[in-house]
């Protein structure tokens, strides 16, 4: 048959793309999606980014959208292809992150028969998406794919995965465009869109009578677009409430505004965790009630009336009860209550909560991230305050890895914008960063885009450098090496007799070569005398540079909520000692 | 003496487990049950019976009925999180409304030894109204509805008899509010 009308299943998923305004697509070529690889060799408005390993191409889908706010998308083959996809998919349903994952699959008659590169690919990547289709035919294709971007973009965002047999890609249809679909109200679940006035109302006059209000902010936050961050921030102008933010509300709210406690959670500033421990008034906005931010759940804010706005309704009364709850969007909801409280004239000015922020002035006179840089051996938290100091009149983007450089990253480095801070929360990806950072720079390539990492994560995804060197992608890895799986060492010293089994990283390769082996470059500070030499260095480097700071192997990350404890439970520093009935309980959780 | 766990139970989950009944409207499509077997499995849930079929050939629904158990707290989780599958319209706890019907269907097949024992049979059978549905010499199978509760109660009963030998399937239960 010679159709014009009609094209081959490459040819729509590529109509398709473009149909979604996708520009660059991250990707790995194999047997079952050469006829795909095929339509790609012969257009122009795809920019394919070949990664050397699909770990590596999932990580930066979700590095692009977490820093461009659009859905990321990654091409990957059957079998070991799609295998190695899937600690990022889980990442990005954890995280929320908008993802389409495209993945070949043996042709539809060898489905079943064990063929060479076969995988049950809907079947192990149904727990780790939002969700998943194996496209049978031909002319379900156009329509799967715009429901895929969708539904990967809609509600709480996370990854979706379409498998596509070899034989569907080369059988020929029609092309249905997105704005000929109409999409089924009850598969997209994109919340509601009426703002729930009496939840506006009751907020409103909570805030009024108490006393100790706090924002408690999250990813949810981030998610509902920039917008959203600016509702807040009149809020909180508005009614002098502190807030605090978890690991991925950081940025939602200007990290060194005077109203903002910083984090919370295990790792979190005393005064944020503190005043969550003691308000009257909790308004979560997109938050999850997450284990490493509520500590132990019996001890959990006791005291307070708690209101909760987040999109995804099994979020509501999980892991906390609150007393009031909306699913709608953040945005349209921060927006009502300023217009609320803006149209019947009320006034928080006299209110201001004095006691409260005395209270919270206090607290923060513990000066929790207080450190000391003795002498030549360069602090981890001194390393990142520096880099802080000398990038930050840049629009920096920031990802990191997995350890306590994550977490003194989240500390020390400040954050005024959304989607400049992108982190592996929910399942904590060692190996995530620099394929992120790589993600970061295809959508931001004119600003300065840098991994935060540790030694032991780094090597995990070490390949893509070579992919930020083929792509002229200057990004900056800086290492915090202290060759100690340095988290791990941590919680050994704290719970398991100073036991180190197994959390030094011995055999460590020499970065700086390491670096030049792949054309990229290397920099190394062994002292404090090195350190913003090398960190000025490495910023004006336009390349990809390996940063590799040498830093106190054993210096541990506080304040912290050990497992079990509760928020007022926190270690502040080493000579914190913990007492030993709570050390046991804490052991058998993560 | 009861002995205590070699860990800490972080929630107990079944502190005040109740029997519910979901009623699941979704797209009949490839997948959709592994989807929520899969739910259930994966967080821990528990499913005492399961039952799966297209209720409307037009707009290709399925009606997908769960008896589960679990605290209120639970059950509402597993609602929220059976909502967030793409291809479900409703999840409905059937206890939640106010006026529901639920039966369950049940084959039984008895084999018996005497007169004695076949008298007793008849006349629980008559009792819970049961229809016949093959009677041979020594065996005889029932169709047996109506809810849960009332099969078991006939099969306690049944149970008592002794000496006869039992073989049986169940549906679980399907259950419709008005
Ligand atoms: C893939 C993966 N495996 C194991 C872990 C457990 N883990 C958490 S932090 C950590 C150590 C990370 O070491 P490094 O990257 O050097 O960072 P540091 O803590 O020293 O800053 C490990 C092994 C993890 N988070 N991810
Ligand atoms: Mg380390």
């Amino acid at each position: 048959m010679n159709n014009d009308n009609e094209f081959t299943g490459a040819d729509i998923l590529l109509k398709a793309l473009k149909d979604q305004e996708v520009d660059t697509i991250f990707g790995y070529p194999g047997g079952a999606v050469l006829p795909i690889y095929d339509a790609i060799f012969g257009q122009n408005f795809l920019k394919h980014v070949l990664v050397r390993q699909e770990a590596g191409a999932v990580h930066a889908a979700e590095g692009y959208a977490r820093s461009s706010g659009k859905v990321g998308v990654l091409l990957v083959t059957s079998g070991p292809g799609v295998t190695n996809v899937v600690t990022g998919l889980t990442d990005a349903l954890m995280d929320s992150i908008p993802i389409v994952c495209i993945s070949g699959q043996v042709p539809s008659h060898l489905i079943g028969t064990d063929a060479f590169q076969e995988c049950d690919t809907t079947g192990i990547t149904r727990p780790c998406t939002k969700h998943n289709y194996l496209v049978k035919d031909v002319s379900k294709l156009s329509e799967t794919i715009h429901e895929a971007f969708k539904i990967a973009s809609s509600g709480r965002p996370g990854p979706v995965l379409i498998d596509i047999p070899k034989d569907v890609q080369f059988a020929k249809s029609k092309y249905i465009s997105k704005k000929d679909i109409s999409f089924r109200e009850h598969r997209i679940k994109a919340g509601s869109k009426n703002v729930d006035k009496t939840f506006v109302e009751e907020l409103v006059n909570h805030i009024k009578k108490s006393e100790r209000p706090i924002f408690y902010v999250g990813g949810g936050c981030l998610n509902s677009g920039h917008q959203a961050s600016q509702e807040l921030i009149k809020l909180v102008k508005k009614t002098n409430i502190p807030i605090t933010t978890t690991l991925h509300g950081l940025g939602c709210f200007p990290g060194e505004d005077k109203s903002s406690l910083g984090m919370l959670g295990m790792h979190g500033n005393y005064e944020a965790n503190l005043a969550m421990n003691k308000c009257d008034l909790m308004i979560n906005v997109g938050a999850r009630f997450d284990d490493r931010v509520t500590g132990r759940l019996d001890a959990f804010s006791p005291d307070s009336i708690k209101f909760h706005i987040d999109i995804d309704q099994s979020s509501i009364n999980k892991n906390v009860k609150v007393n009031f709850h909306t699913n709608t969007d953040i945005t349209l909801t921060l927006k009502e209550i300023n217009s609320f409280i803006d149209s019947n004239n009320i006034d928080f000015g006299d209110k201001n909560y004095s006691n409260w922020w005395g209270q919270i002035n206090e607290w923060r006179k513990k000066e929790c991230l207080h450190y000391e840089q003795e002498d030549e051996v360069i602090k981890p938290q001194h390393a990142i305050s520096r880099l802080y100091e000398l990038t930050k009149q840049k629009d920096t983007f920031v990802t990191t890895e997995v350890g306590q450089h994550q977490m003194w990253a989240a500390q020390y480095y400040k954050f005024s914008k959304p989607n400049r801070w992108i982190t592996s929360g929910g399942l904590g990806t060692m190996g995530f960063g620099m394929p992120a950072a790589v993600g970061a720079q295809m959508a931001n390539p004119d600003s300065l885009v840098i991994d935060i990492a540790g030694e032991a994560s780094f090597l995990m995804n070490i390949q893509e450098i070579a992919t930020a060197v083929q792509y002229k992608l200057p990004i900056k890895i800086f290492i915090l090496n202290n060759e100690y799986m340095g988290m791990v060492r941590q919680w050994q010293e704290l719970l398991h007799g100073s036991r180190y089994s197994e959390s030094y990283v011995d055999a460590l390769p020499d970065f700086k070569k390491l670096a030049e082996s792949f054309n990229a470059v290397g920099v190394r500070a062994k002292n404090i005398s090195e350190l913003d030499d090398t960190i000025n260095e490495m910023i004006s480097i336009d390349r990809p540079v390996i940063a590799d700071i040498w830093v106190d192997k054993k210096e541990n990350c506080f304040p912290m909520i050990p497992s079990g404890a509760a928020h007022h439970e926190m270690l502040l520093s080493k000579y914190d000692k913990e007492n030993p009935e709570n050390q046991e309980k804490g052991k058998v959780l993560v | 003496m009861s002995s205590t766990s070699v860990y800490p139970t972080p929630i107990n989950a079944f502190k005040q487990s109740k029997r519910s009944v979901l009623s699941v409207i979704v797209d009949n499509e490839p997948g959709i049950l592994a989807r929520i077997v899969g739910l259930f499995s994966g967080r821990g849930y528990n499913i005492e019976a399961l039952n799966v079929t297209v209720v409307d050939v037009k707009k290709n629904l399925s009606r997908i009925t769960i008896e589960t158990l679990g605290e209120e707290k639970v059950i509402s989780q597993i609602i929220a999180q059976l909502e967030k599958l793409v291809p479900v319209h409703s999840a409905t706890n059937l206890a939640n409304l106010s006026e529901s019907y639920e039966a369950e269907i049940c084959l039984v097949k008895i084999e018996f030894e005497n007169e004695e024992q076949d008298q007793k049979i008849l006349n629980f059978a008559d009792i819970y109204r049961s229809r016949t549905v093959q009677k041979r010499q020594n065996i005889v199978v029932y169709e047996i509805s109506g809810t849960s509760e009332r099969i078991n109660k006939f099969l306690d009963d049944l149970d008592t008899i002794g000496g006869i030998k039992v073989e049986l399937v169940r549906s679980g239960p399907i259950g419709l509010g008005i």
